[in-house]
């Protein structure tokens, strides 16, 4: 593989040299500076779902840095190629640090603030920079090749390189993982441990360097800028179409989708048939991708894919989970904490202790505040006041990612799989971004022993989609379990599962136990909350009114009239 | 009977050498090709079609004529999308790939741009039909096929203000509204000059974005301004966009020009009559004195209709091509060759007479400082006729 | 400082290009909102539309007005085909972009081959006609399309608000299978939706080739602000475009009667950057 990649590096670089005409490195310079614009673009908006429609923003940004650096005011223009990347990449951050803060900012609002930026600065850069005229941008080549296309060539195969390179590393990188689950479920990939915002206002730094990069190099190549040729929406769409034709999943598929459509692009240059053939691209275009709906790299994964062979079974499940340190002192502590949702009081002050290494059950009527009180603690929801000690340490104020890292963790009632990631994927994010933070080999080393815990082992190259609901809250579980958790929340996890195959999930939540976990378990099914509980404490109307040993609670007066209205006994 | 052979040796030779005469009624041999592109597709394709129609006729025009150098041309077009990184590459392929011989203008100020960078690297003269910045044409083998001068910022807007000196009402309040599409711009920024050394009054200055759809403030803006004259630095659709919002809010200038319109469009508005604009040719007399012209106008009317275009006249944009046939066709005959430095030599320091006028380029950068062949016409009754200067006015033609 | 005659000519001309852009918009918003189906097309569909209008009223001499009467109808079919399509070919919300785009491309090359890339200009006797209200001028081309944006988005709003369909149509979009389970045929909810999104781009072009000159480049010059719009607006909402498309109307009209017209664009846009930070919950 890796000597395939170095002939081919040669090969490439060896074009300029070998005699071909000058028309040629241009037609594979225009090829390479479309990947490396699709594939930046993909870098934040394929991998984490937030679309932007306004590459073509930072593209111009570089186009314009160069053209008012090295046109007006005469500088050696190789050294304004990292400026033009900087200049996007300070444009990015700055933009991404406002926008992704604000945690409502989904979807389609970001692309049309990234739509609305283009505006704004093609604006700007008509009535300050450009003035009007457009710049003229006539420079010496560096001799590195002999001919001006050669060096463009050999520029934009840098550019495509890094690209290339840079999206191949994230890929494979728990970034890219954490980018992926963003995708899938981003409130879910916060809880889990995934630093969100700073990870997506990195994705979108990267992808701005690289397009503002292109950007200066382009200058330089079509040698006049002005703001309507640089400023077009057509980059904009255009980027979109090229990573979705080859496949957004996959760092090499904007490249396959640039590819494809630089080629149908000029494929229909000939005078003759300059309207039919605009025609017939976009005919060709959809019958590619009706055809093959992954895009052509994910159709053609998708076609060979080969089960990786299974591994084999690692050696049986580790004795402990942490140093069993002396149990019984209180490792959570809730104090009057409140939490609203637009009038209705879900929480309205309740006062809780969980004590190491045990199970306490958690119950109450629907609409009681289990839930709500889960997703406070874990950093889902911001409390309204209160406060949530854990370990000593507040946890009100603190972004969920870094409660993840503290060793909290829950599962979600109806269950939240990353249904773009496998099992294992899904599995092997938390320990990468747990406690203990893990490579990629070890997360997924540490997701096979719970799989094995909770027979999924089989089911580990699967997507969520596949499995049934069983399967799906074990998954939910080995997720939780697989960070090792201090303190783990398990949420009505029984809800729908057969007699039989509750005893085994029984089973199964002892032993964590028996291994230095700490358990809430929130239920209905009271037998299961007799029979595995230490103490049970009960929820209703959004307070804590018993706490205590099972049998003792559960006979209190008014726990019975919370459940079954005033008591006739 | 005894057939004398020296006679029919001397037949015979006659013969031979009669079909050898140099392409009088028909040229052959190996075809010299000459390749462009046009904006067949794009935001430009509107003029391209334009271009493309005259070309055609111009080629099979020359063939007809036998050919340059007893050769039949060939004209190898291609599509550039109207982008310029396009333009580059594909005139890379006809001079590189294609090895063509000659290459011809693609259309407007980027593209030329982009085509001048490649010709420059591989010395290849190149002829320009549309190119609207000339500071900006730095190489020594580009030859505008125009009639542009040096600094179309300075006459152009002298042009204009010399013919709107001729109007019934001569102007002394101008209100300036010009479009920031690069070439325009850089005139009525000159305009502004001229008019102050004119002693005009400058009373209202508006830009405003290329592509720009809402024109109703800016009508607005130009009828509580109340000039005696609206200079348009516009092109293409946007005078007849300005035109319609000044409609809507009743009201029309006394008095107007624009640089560059669209010029089918406004035929029929009312508000429209009475505006001067640039060209190089109108398809009325004395241009078409002519014969050869007048029978180049005629077919073209009867192309465009085929081919669909709405305006079927010659004018500006066609012209400038069919020019820059002429050139090309001057040149390569009296050098007797199709190599591109003894070609540029020639050029400069000769003049081709065109349908518009005589071209030369003797001044700074291959342009003409100070002189051009652009004229001033003005939409009179639903047609465009030329006004200014009077010895290229249409007989009778009076600025109204 | 503008006059009020000045600023107020310069809000109403805000206002009737903002009623373009929400006519534009809402066809859009539709099939994005209610099916999940981004459609590029849209736009190719009303310039087909503008120029099946002035080919029908300059050629065949029919009355613009009547020619809706055919155009509608005939689009509503063509609206009710894409989805077909759509549906035949489980087309994914990503991949719609890349479909209609290919129809994009297979309009504009119609409408070029047809009529050519150059300008066309539809004559009609309903251009000469204008009101004054005060000092206020308002043609009556454009008081058309603002009456025939309110009445489509009004009317499409009031039918998703107050009717048993409207109600079908919003639990569908909400989660369909549930729907379903309910009684609600999802099929036919999305073919209307989508016939009635493309008949809307009938009469949104009817409206372009009244008060506009037409070339097949146009398809794309409008395709930003109304997406802005669109998006502004929120998605499914039939009001939102027509109130966005106002906003950013106005406020760059305004910016034009007062400053520099050049800076138009960036006023509207940072105004609704600036929406956007402040208020996002309303958009989403």
């Amino acid at each position: 593989m890796k000597t395939a990649l170095a002939v081919c590096a040669v090969v490439l670089c060896a074009v300029p040299f070998v005699g071909l005409p000058a028309f040629y490195e241009s037609f594979l310079y225009l090829l390479l500076s479309a990947i490396v614009l699709a594939t930046s673009w993909n870098l934040l908006s394929g991998y984490s779902g937030y679309f932007s429609f306004g590459h073509g923003a930072f593209f111009g940004v570089g186009v314009y840095t160069t053209a008012a650096l090295a046109g007006k005011l005469g500088w050696p223009f190789l050294w304004t190629l990292p400026l033009a990347a900087l200049a996007a990449t300070v444009l990015g951050v700055a933009l991404g640090a406002v926008v992704f803060r604000v945690r409502a900012l989904r979807g389609e609002l970001f692309a049309l603030l990234s739509l609305a930026i283009t505006f704004v600065l093609s604006t700007i850069a008509l009535n300050t920079v450009d003035g009007g005229p457009g710049i003229q941008v006539m420079v010496d080549m560096p001799k590195i090749a002999p001919t001006a296309s050669g060096v463009l060539y050999l520029l934009m195969l840098a550019a495509a390189a890094l690209t290339l390179w840079t999206a191949y590393a994230m890929y494979h990188s728990r970034f890219g993982t954490g980018l992926f689950a963003i995708h899938d479920d981003e409130d879910v990939a916060e809880v889990m441990g995934v630093p969100t915002y700073r990870f997506k206002l990195a994705a979108f730094a990267i992808s701005c360097a690289l397009a503002g990069l292109a950007g200066g190099i382009h200058a330089i190549f079509v040698s006049y800028v002005t703001v309507a040729e640089t400023f077009s929406i057509a980059l904009a769409v255009n980027v979109v179409l090229m990573s979705a034709l080859g496949g957004t999943r996959h760092w090499l598929g904007p490249a396959v989708g640039a590819i494809a459509i630089t080629m149908l692009l000029y494929a229909f240059t000939s005078g003759n048939a300059a309207v039919v053939g605009r025609a017939l691209s976009g005919l060709i275009l959809i019958v590619v991708i009706v055809a093959m709906p992954a895009g052509i790299l994910g159709q053609i994964l998708k076609r060979f894919r080969r089960e990786p062979p299974a591994r084999p079974r690692p050696e049986a499940i580790l004795t402990d989970l942490h140093h069993a340190k002396k149990s019984g002192e209180p490792l959570l502590v809730v104090r009057g904490v409140a939490k609203a949702f637009k009038g209705v009081q879900a929480l309205a002050g309740v006062d809780l202790d969980i004590r190491r290494g045990e199970i306490l059950g958690l119950v109450g009527p629907n609409g009681s505040g289990k839930s709500t009180l889960i997703n406070v603690v874990s950093g889902h929801y911001a409390v309204d006041r209160g406060s949530i000690r854990f370990e000593g340490e507040e946890l009100v104020g603190t972004p969920a990612h870094r409660i993840a890292r503290a060793g909290i963790a829950r599962t979600y009632q109806i269950p939240r799989p990353f249904q773009q990631l496998t099992v294992l994927q899904n599995i092997a994010l938390r320990p990468m971004f747990g406690q203990v933070v893990m490579d990629r080999a070890s997360a997924e080393a540490e997701a096979w022993r719970w799989l094995e815990f909770t027979n999924l082992a089989d089911k580990a190259y699967r997507y969520p989609g596949e499995l049934n609901l069983h399967q799906r809250k074990f998954l939910e579980l080995a997720r939780a379990l697989a960070s090792r958790p201090r303190l783990l929340f398990l949420d009505e996890v029984l809800s729908g599962l057969t007699p039989a195959e509750m005893d085994g999930a029984l089973r199964l939540i002892r032993a964590i136990r028996d291994q230095g976990a700490t358990i809430v378990f929130v239920e209905h099914v009271m037998r299961a909350v007799m029979e595995v509980t230490d103490r049970v404490a009960v929820l209703t109307y959004g307070r804590a009114i018993a706490e205590g040993a099972p049998a003792e609670v559960m006979r209190h007066p008014d726990v019975v009239s919370a459940y079954l209205g005033a008591a006739h006994v | 009977m005894k057939i004398d052979r020296r006679r029919a040796l001397a037949a015979g030779g006659a013969l031979l050498s009669a079909m050898a005469l140099p392409g009088v009624l028909r040229a052959q041999g190996k075809p010299i090709r000459i390749g462009s592109t046009l904006p067949l597709t794009g935001p430009l394709a509107s003029l391209a079609i334009i271009h493309k129609v005259t070309a055609e006729i111009c080629v099979e025009n020359l063939n007809k004529r036998g050919g340059l150098l007893g050769r039949p041309v060939e004209w190898v077009l291609r599509d550039d999308q109207s982008k310029p990184e396009l333009t580059r590459t594909l005139y890379e392929q006809l001079i590189t790939a294609d090895t063509v011989d000659l290459i011809q203008s693609p259309y407007a100020t980027a593209s030329i741009l982009a085509a001048m960078g490649v010709a420059q690297r591989y010395n290849k003269v190149l002829l320009h039909t549309s190119f609207g910045i000339p500071k900006l044409a730095k190489y020594d083998m580009q030859f505008q096929t125009a009639g542009s001068p040096f600094d179309p910022e300075n006459v152009w807007p002298n042009h204009i203000f010399d013919a709107a000196a001729k109007l019934p009402k001569p102007p002394k309040t101008i209100a300036i509204v010009t479009s920031k599409f690069p070439s325009v711009h850089a005139i009525s920024v000159g305009a502004r000059e001229v008019m102050k050394k004119r002693g005009l009054t400058e009373v209202l200055h508006l830009e405003y974005e290329f592509g720009n759809r809402d024109y109703g403030a800016i009508a607005s803006r130009v009828k509580e301004a109340n000039p005696d004259f609206l200079w348009g630095g516009t092109n293409g659709i946007d005078p007849m966009l300005m035109l319609e919002a000044m409609k809507k809010i009743g009201y029309r200038p006394p008095a107007q020009a624009h640089l560059f319109p669209a010029p089918g469009p406004m035929l029929k508005l009312p508000e429209a009559q009475g505006a001067l604009a640039l060209t190089t040719f109108e398809s009325h007399a004395p241009f078409t004195d002519d014969p050869v012209i007048a029978q180049f106008v005629k077919t073209y009317g009867e192309r465009a209709q085929q081919a669909g275009i709405p305006y079927t006249s010659v004018d500006l944009q066609s012209a400038i091509m069919y020019a820059s046939w002429q050139v090309l066709e001057s040149a390569v005959t009296a050098t007797k060759s199709l190599d591109d430095k003894t070609i540029g030599a020639w050029l400069k320091k000769n003049e081709v007479k065109t349908l518009f006028g005589t071209l030369r380029w003797n001044g700074p950068q291959n342009y003409v400082e100070g002189a051009d062949l652009y004229k001033v016409k003005q939409l009179q009754q639903g047609k465009w006729v030329v006004v200014h200067p009077t010895q290229w006015a249409a007989p009778g033609a009076k600025l109204t | 400082m503008p006059s009020a005659t000045l600023l107020g000519q310069s809000v109403l001309s805000g206002v009737f290009i903002g009623a373009l852009y929400g006519l534009l918009g809402l066809g859009l918003s539709l099939s994005w909102g209610m099916l999940r189906q981004v459609n590029l097309a849209h736009f190719a569909l009303a310039f087909l539309g503008a120029y099946v209008t002035f080919q029908l009223a300059a050629v065949a001499k029919i009355d613009p007005f009547v020619t809706l009467a055919i155009v509608a109808p005939a689009f509503f079919v063509l609206g009710m085909a894409l989805h077909w399509f759509f549906l035949r070919f489980s087309v994914t919300l990503l991949n719609t972009l890349l479909v209609t785009f290919g129809i994009t491309s297979i309009i504009e090359a119609g409408i070029q081959w047809y009529w050519t890339a150059d300008f066309h200009r539809m004559e009609n006797a309903y251009a000469a006609v204008r009101w004054k209200l005060g000092p206020l001028f308002l043609a009556l081309t454009d008081v058309i399309t603002l009456g025939f944006a309110l009445a489509l988005a009004l009317g499409a709003w009031a039918v998703l608000r107050f009717t048993d369909l409207g109600k079908a149509i919003r639990a569908t979009t909400e989660d369909a299978p549930i729907a379903a389970a309910f009684g609600v045929n999802e099929k036919l909810l999305g073919f209307l939706v989508s016939g009635f999104a493309a008949s809307v781009a009938a009469v949104a072009g009817l409206c372009l080739a009244l008060n506009h000159t037409l070339a097949p480049v146009q398809i794309y010059a409008w395709m930003g602000v109304v997406f802005a719009a669109v998006m502004m607006g929120g998605l499914g909402r039939p009001i939102g475009p027509l109130v966005a498309g106002i906003v950013i109307g106005v406020s760059e009209a305004v910016t034009m009667a007062v400053t520099n017209p050049t800076w138009a664009p960036l006023v509207s846009f940072s105004l609704l950057i600036v929406i956007l930070l402040l208020r996002p919950a309303r958009f989403s």
